[in-house]
């Protein structure tokens, strides 16, 4: 009797595999896109992640298993932690962002006392659409779901985090950076440091795009060179709109890439004059920008003996 | 209210689509740009079924209400579907029941006391006393079982009525109790659009007289289809609304109730089978995966008897009552808004996957011819307008098609396969060289009436179910079939969908278009 062949239990999960599912982030083939009914809403708990055990977990996650990693995979190298001396928290952290690295090497850089008090801001369709995604970040980076152009609801929970005294750790651009150059700041960030009264720490983070850019789950071969500056607090000017306020993050973030080419006094001096090179990157097509924004960083310190130059 | 039904193209973000296999079932890849078209969701079902029973019944469409139509000495009969619907047969209590209960109270409150129930089985198997219980409920069962409540007998000749014949010649007999009645109340579900109208009380209730003039091939090969039951698409429905109309005439009073399902067929933990593929959570994934090893492994007897206890959690989406035109009208409405499903355009091979369950399976096994019937029956049928494939097309259908027969239930169908198919499988030459031998041999009578035997001619008309399909398909390939009992059947068997779209290729090219009909639950393909 020629039945129909049957298969082994391995190529039945794979079968279903091919339709598997992680969670709730929608699959759907193309033409069935307009029957879907859109994922109901949902949130995803986080408090958990900031209670004490949350906390200890999260430090033994970040000192034993990503910081090994990064610290591995890459060479990072830190400078201005001095700045935060004599700094009252909460304050906020913000950075120029184009690698999933990002948040890692603040978290994991930053001293203990300010770290174990810090939450990152995550999007919440894309770190919080599924639950393993989700739990991941809450514990890992402290992050809470944060809306995407939600306006004033969206800094609800931003706002009683900081009441609690947490810092946070905020992306003003809203996104990686697809080609390595800084994007225009989303003005929310600066108007939440406004109306909670709170100091702004600009961080540049250079050389993540080129050690790991959008798309990359894994940083590149080679130990790719990685700086993290930490710049002086901002505080909002008298008088001061939260749009100039979030200009002023942003040349703040220009003036640490400024400083990282050049040197701190020739930064320092670019800015008073308003020549501070801006972070939009070249004009021109697409592929330029990329281009140029991928350039891997010099490596700083002495040159490896087997080689002839700088 | 659920999403309506929609046609998917399949593309690389498709997952492996689950396709019955009668006591199995798998997950089969399609190529890309096949086409499966998906029944809307289950609507929801009336939260107060009671509630909304009296009031139809208190408020039918063109007739007296039912309390009105009832009078003390009055001689009523009510007659209900038999177990031929629903499939699955429905959790308890079946929508029968509901119905039924308060038809009986009403009756009882007008002081009517000459009261019969007959299961409208016509040549159907009789119902067994638990099988009659689950449909009507332990209290009906209890004070009419079995004196008041019975199986209708169509070769009882002493009990049937002659009524005459319509204007096309068409006999019409009938149940004589039903017949001589102040009142036929029929109580139906209309599963699919094939069911129901004057279908009903002409064929349920009549003898094989009654059914010959539109159970033959010409009047099958003359319904395109016959799940579209508008005037002029269905000769089996227009002969049966004759018969309908000549009833009337003659003084047969019916009131008829109706009812429809949604499309809740699976019964937890398989209600992943009622949901579209790309929607399983990672528990239904895990629930297939189990369900299908254990399936598998499980012995065929216990498979068949865990398939057998499947009840459907069918949620009741609409009562209509009165005048039988009036009520199916708006049944057929309610029908269609659960399973119609716009497609355009034909192609050139349609697939399907046949479930466990047929109409003249439950309780029971289904044989090949059941297998042909409901492939090529009632599925190739389940369109309006034009079949979803093409004139000479392939039809590809999934199942095992065991040469297994239930020796109590199907004894005329075991000598049909044998002595009639080896012979022909030309519907019009069985028709005429072969029909009359099975419908009057005393023995398969004598079952039908004592035993639980569907009537000597019934295989018969599974075979003419078909016709329609076998005429105008090119092809048809059951993907796992039995090969010797494919070859008896006229089909041919292969051994995976692979090799049947390969063998396929002789009749619609190498590279035809593709449509699946993804059913259960079921779909009417709405063709244009």
């Amino acid at each position: 009797m020629a039945r129909s062949t049957k298969h082994s239990l391995a190529d039945e999960v794979r079968n279903v595999a091919k339709g598997w599912r992680w969670g709730r982030r929608p699959v759907a083939p193309r033409t069935a896109e307009a029957h879907t009914p859109p994922a109901e809403p949902w949130s995803f708990p986080t408090d958990w992640a900031r209670s004490p055990a949350g906390r200890a977990a999260r430090d033994l996650v970040l000192s034993g298993v990503m910081k090994p990693i990064v610290w591995n995979e890459t060479s990072p190298e830190v400078f201005g932690l001095d700045n935060l001396e004599g700094v009252q928290p909460p304050v906020m952290f913000i950075s120029n962002h184009s690698s999933h690295l990002d948040a890692t090497l603040i978290l994991t850089t930053l001293p203990p006392k300010w770290r174990n008090k810090t939450a990152t801001a995550a999007a919440k369709d894309y770190f919080f659409d599924v639950w393993w995604r989700s739990a991941f970040t809450a514990l890992v980076y402290g992050g809470f779901p944060i809306e995407r152009g939600g306006g004033e609801r969206a800094t609800d929970k931003a706002k009683e985090l900081i009441g609690d005294g947490w810092n946070l750790i905020v992306f003003p651009e809203g996104t990686r950076s697809a080609d390595g150059w800084m994007q225009r700041f989303r003005h929310g960030s600066a108007r939440l440091a406004i109306d909670m009264g709170m100091p702004v720490v600009p961080i540049a983070i250079i050389g993540a795009y080129a050690a790991m850019p959008k798309g990359r789950f894994w940083p590149k071969p080679g130990r790719p060179p990685i700086r993290v500056r930490y710049g002086r607090p901002l505080r909002q000017a008298e008088g001061q709109s939260h749009q100039a306020f979030s200009l002023r993050m942003q040349s703040a973030i220009a003036e640490l890439f400024d400083e990282d080419r050049t040197s701190w006094w020739e930064a320092r001096r670019r800015a008073a004059t308003g020549a501070t090179p801006k972070l939009s990157g070249p004009s021109g097509p697409k592929w330029r920008r990329t281009w140029e924004g991928s350039r891997d960083i010099r490596r700083r310190g002495r040159p490896p003996a087997w080689r002839s130059g700088g | 209210m659920g999403r309506p039904g929609f046609v998917l193209e399949v593309d690389e973000r498709t997952p492996p689509l689950l396709v019955h296999e009668g006591e199995g079932f798998r997950l089969q890849k399609f190529p890309l740009g096949s086409r499966v078209i998906y029944p809307p969701d289950a609507l929801p079902g009336i939260k107060d079924v009671r509630g909304a029973i009296r009031r139809a019944l208190a408020e039918p469409h063109d007739a007296e209400p039912l309390e009105e139509l009832l009078k003390p000495g009055m001689k009523l009969t009510i007659a209900f579907d038999d177990i031929s619907i629903p499939l699955p047969p429905m959790q308890e209590p079946d929508v029968r029941q509901l119905i039924l209960e308060e038809v009986i109270e009403l009756a009882a409150a007008k002081g009517v006391e000459d009261l019969k129930l007959i299961v409208a089985n016509s040549l159907h198997r009789r119902m067994t006393g638990d099988e009659i219980k689950h449909a009507v409920g332990e209290r009906v069962f209890r004070s009419f079982y079995p004196r008041d409540l019975t199986n209708h007998d169509a070769e009882d000749h002493a009990n049937l009525t002659y009524v005459g014949t319509t204007n096309k010649g068409e006999d019409v007999e009938i149940n004589k109790r039903a017949a001589e009645s102040d009142l036929i109340v029929y109580v139906n579900i209309n599963l699919v659009a094939m069911d129901g109208g004057h279908k009903s009380v002409p064929v349920g209730l009549a003898s094989y007289r009654g059914v010959r003039p539109h159970h033959n091939v010409s009047t099958m090969l003359h319904s395109k289809s016959y799940m579209d039951p508008r005037p002029g698409h269905s000769a089996i429905h227009d002969s049966c609304a004759r018969m309908g109309q000549l009833l009337k005439d003659s003084g047969v009073r019916i009131f008829t109730i109706e009812t429809t399902l949604n499309n809740e067929v699976f019964p937890q933990p398989f209600g992943f089978m009622n949901k579209r593929e790309w929607e399983w959570s990672l528990k239904e994934q895990a629930t297939y995966l189990a369900a299908k090893k254990a399936n598998e492994m499980a012995p065929p007897k216990l498979r068949h008897q865990v398939w057998m206890r499947v009840l459907a959690p069918y949620g009741v989406t609409g009562i209509n009552a009165g005048e039988t035109e009036a009520v199916h009208e708006r049944t057929l409405a309610r029908l269609h808004q659960q399973q119609l499903t716009e497609v355009n355009g034909q192609s050139d091979v349609m697939v399907v996957g046949l479930p466990f369950i047929g109409p003249y399976n439950v309780n029971s096994i289904m044989n090949p011819i059941l297998v042909h019937c409901l492939g090529l029956g009632y599925l190739f049928n389940m369109y309006r307008n034009k079949p979803v494939v093409r004139p000479g097309g392939a039809m590809i259908m999934f199942h095992p098609v065991p040469w297994e027969f239930h020796q109590v239930h199907h004894p005329s169908y075991v000598d049909f396969f044998e002595e009639v198919l080896s012979q022909t499988t030309d519907p019009s030459t069985i028709e005429s060289k072969y029909e009359q031998q099975y419908a009057t041999d005393p023995w398969y009578i004598h079952l039908y009436r004592k035993s639980h035997a569907y009537h000597g001619v019934h295989p018969f008309y599974m075979w003419y179910w078909g016709a329609h399909a076998l005429d105008y398909l090119g092809d048809v390939i059951v993907v796992g079939g039995n090969p010797k009992a494919c070859e008896r059947l006229g089909y041919r068997a292969a051994t995976s969908f692979r090799d049947a779209l390969e063998m396929a290729g002789d009749t619609v090219g190498r590279s035809p278009s593709i449509t699946y009909l993804h059913v259960p639950p079921l779909a009417i393909a709405d063709v244009r």
